[in-house]
């Protein structure tokens, strides 16, 4: 009890110093536990792994990342209440106008195959990334952002920006803050993704697709007594459910993506924790709101109030989830608890449904991803949807195909999920603003752009906070999708494993991990 | 009907035959009505226990006999009424007619069925029609191939001879003499068939492909079960019965006709 605490305390100070532009030079300490940790032994991860390449400056998969934490540090980190913490940066300052950054370097970093951690490394690394040339996914979102990266001194080094951007630290503890070592990466070109060389306290040994990726005890990891464990292999799973056989053998230690039904069979055993996810995955009813029919606003309102996400909850999460009434779950500081959104109405939905043109009923195709939790939500969406006179055909489709054919437009009326960002911008930039690369419901309100476009330029989070809520309340009200619920999702893994801690991005970090012998 | 064996499964068939038509009648609840008891075990209210929507799986397995027989008898109904008359035709008329369908039935007896059904549905999209005529696609060459045998055969026999010798036409030696002969192989192939397609649908429906929810089909019931077989093994065991028995009656009654 006391280890959290002292954590969360420890986030607080780190974000209360970002804030304020002040250096923040608080080294996160572990958490710490009655138990002090033991060195040595293997993790075995169970996942479904559908990784490409383990190059963090061309990573898109979401698995992907699960790996790179090991083998890369991240210049800033994520507290557990995304928070940002220091890293490879151990302080920062930020200047009078906002629009350079200057970071204070971890001194005496190595990148695993020896050649230095400093400031020129960092400088290539962002550099890479803004290259047109090497067309790395990250240049859309850094671009907008970063205007150069100037090496002052081995130990520091600046970013210019092109204009105050509080969202560039979130952006720094994710892939574009992976640092990769030059030398290696010029050396191996290619072969990079599949040989990935970092500062991080794991080294990728073999990755055999389809089966297996094995990592080694980094020997000269620059963090004292880190990382505990000797190995850690990701061992490729056909889905969460056979993890949770083979985790009750003892055959893997660790397996996650379990929703609450999956953990029914372990929920009472004594050898197996679980941990629950605190901020679930965002799921929404989207539609593209700028053509017929989902422009008209009755129509989308009927679906709104005909939609009883109470019962969404109850059924897919067993009630473990929470209802969404907008993009924000608690527990993340721009979440705001006076957002109001549509109640479950139907004799209100059948009104509407009239008032749209509809009196006889309307008729549509649900694109059904292969995915079950998307299969379930949308049998309980045709059901509820139904008894007010909506009528819909659930259209089978690849989980592979899916989001490919929503970028393309294709698809338009689907059910969709994000995990949530670091900072706000990360998710609500990206959907809802006009511009935003993920917006694929075409949605556009100028207000709703011109509150976005302001509060990415705005260090002060009091004002960010307010300007996000009116945001949100805005797209609430436009209904470029539906809101469902947050998802409820599990950890779980061996009692012989300690030292587990959900960051709210879902995304496992395995590195200061521990095992009892067991 | 030679065997004893028929009337077990004609009276299997028409078991899964009455629950299908009876299937309102007999099902206890909607099968598609959702409720908050998940994954429930057997109990009083619900016979096999709950699916993951709460629904009544006793109840979506009858249903289920609504999507399979349809799918099932369809299929084979496309696959004979291909496969017959490329048999005849090949078997009867030989020379280089024969030697081009003959080909055309054996490569297309080298491609495995299900993975042939895989590609075209994939293509074509699940529903009802599309299924019905895809098995029906994948299942006419073997009936094509033992019509040919009975065909060949037949056509050297004396009273075909004869019939040839009068001057009969091709088409109606068919007909009149050679198609009353393979009849009752026919009617054993087709039974398999009806098996093989419910079989292989349930298969596709397990693979994703197979007729789209909510509608309750034993093959996307087995699938769906499949992850909860340590919570409520009856959801996916009891339309793994449902399809095992459908298959075992048409495969009986094919089987004792020969």
């Amino acid at each position: 009890m006391n280890g959290r605490e002292e954590t969360v305390r420890t986030s607080l100070i780190g974000r209360r110093h970002l804030m304020m532009g002040v250096t923040g030079g608080v080294l996160a300490a572990g958490t710490a536990r009655a138990q002090s940790p033991s060195r040595g032994g293997t993790l075995t991860v169970g996942l479904s792994n559908d990784a490409n390449t383990y190059d963090p400056i061309f990573s898109v998969q979401y698995t992907e990342r699960y790996v790179l934490y090991l083998a890369f540090d991240t210049l800033v980190k994520y507290g557990p209440d995304f928070s940002i913490l220091p890293e490879l940066a151990t302080s920062w300052e930020t200047s009078a106008d906002g629009k350079r950054i200057v970071f204070t370097l971890q001194q005496g970093v190595k990148f695993q195959d020896g050649t230095p951690f400093d400031a020129a490394a960092v400088k290539w690394n962002i550099d890479q990334r803004l290259d047109p040339a090497v067309n790395s996914p990250q240049r859309q979102v850094l671009a907008p952002i970063i205007a150069s990266v100037e090496a002052i001194d081995p130990r520091h080094v600046a970013f210019n920006l092109v204009a105050p951007s509080p969202v560039l630290f979130s952006l720094l503890g994710e892939r574009p803050g992976f640092m990769v070592s030059p030398e290696a990466w010029k050396k191996r070109g290619p072969t990079f993704g599949s040989q990935p060389v970092g500062t991080g306290a794991f080294v990728l040994k073999e990755w055999t697709r389809g089966s297996r990726v094995v990592l080694e005890r980094n020997p000269n990891y620059w963090q004292p007594g880190l990382p505990y464990l000797d190995r850690i292999v990701v061992q490729d799973l056909a889905g969460s459910i056979i993890g949770v056989q083979r985790l009750i053998t003892g055959e893997i230690d660790y397996v996650d993506q379990l929703t609450p039904s999956d953990i029914l069979p372990i929920e009472r055993r004594g050898d197996i924790l679980l941990k629950p996810i605190k901020v679930g995955r965002w799921y929404f009813l989207q539609w593209h709101v700028n053509e017929p029919p989902f422009d008209n606003p009755k129509l989308r309102q009927a679906f709104a109030h005909a939609i009883d996400r109470d019962r969404l909850n109850e059924i897919t999460m067993r009630g473990q989830g929470t209802v969404s009434n907008g993009p924000t779950p608690r527990g993340l500081w721009w979440y705001d608890p006076d957002l109001k959104f549509y109640p479950h109405d139907p004799a209100r939905a059948k009104a509407l449904l009239a008032e749209a043109g509809h009196p006889n009923g309307f008729e549509y195709v649900l694109s059904t991803p292969q995915v079950t939790v998307f299969q379930q939500i949308n049998q309980l969406l045709q059901e509820q949807l139904g008894a007010v006179g909506i009528k819909l055909t659930l259209q089978p489709v690849a989980a592979s195909e899916w989001y490919a054919r929503v970028v393309s437009g294709a698809t338009n009326l689907t059910p969709t999920r994000w995990t949530q960002r670091a900072d706000p911008d990360g998710l609500l930039y990206i959907l809802f603003d006009s511009e935003g690369f993920a917006n694929t419901m075409k949605y556009r309100n100028d207000q709703v752009d011109a509150l976005l476009g302001r509060a990415r330029t705005v260090y002060d989070m009091a004002e960010r906070k307010k300007l996000y809520a009116e945001a949100q309340q805005q797209i609430v009200n436009d209904l470029p999708m539906v809101p469902l619920i947050f998802g409820a999702e599990y950890a779980a893994m061996r009692d012989a494993v300690h030292g587990f801690e959900w960051i709210p991005d879902e995304i496992p970090r395995f590195r200061g991990l521990w095992k009892t012998a067991a | 009907m030679r065997r004893p064996g028929c009337w077990i499964g004609v009276s299997l068939v028409t078991f899964v035959a009455a629950v299908a038509v009876a299937a309102p009648a007999l099902a206890p609840q909607n099968p598609y009505a959702s409720g908050v008891d998940m994954l429930a075990l057997p109990s009083a209210a619900h016979w096999l226990g709950t699916d993951d929507l709460g629904r009544d799986v006793l109840s979506r397995v009858i249903y289920g006999a609504r999507a399979s027989l349809p799918i099932g008898l369809g299929g084979a109904l496309v696959a004979t009424a291909i496969g017959v008359p490329i048999g005849l035709i090949a078997g009867t008329l030989r020379g280089a007619t024969d030697v081009a369908l003959a080909a055309l039935i054996d490569l297309f007896i080298a491609l495995p069925g299900l993975v042939l059904a895989l590609i075209i549905t994939v293509m074509v999209g699940a529903n009802l029609r599309n299924l019905i005529l895809v098995l029906g696609f994948v299942m006419w060459p073997p009936v094509a191939r033992l019509v040919r045998g009975q065909a060949l055969a037949l056509r050297e026999a004396l009273f075909v001879e004869a019939a040839r010798a009068m001057g009969g036409k091709p088409l109606w030696i068919i007909w009149r003499h050679i198609w009353p002969g393979v009849l009752p192989v026919v009617a054993a192939q087709f039974s398999i068939s009806v098996s093989f397609a419910i079989f292989t649908s349930a298969s596709l429906s397990f693979l994703g492909l197979g007729i789209p929810p909510p509608a309750a089909d034993w093959g996307g019931m087995v699938r769906a079960g499949y992850d909860y077989l340590a919570i409520n093994p009856w959801f996916s065991l009891a339309p793994g019965a449902a399809v095992s028995l459908a298959v075992m009656a048409f495969y009986i009654i094919g089987r004792s006709f020969r």
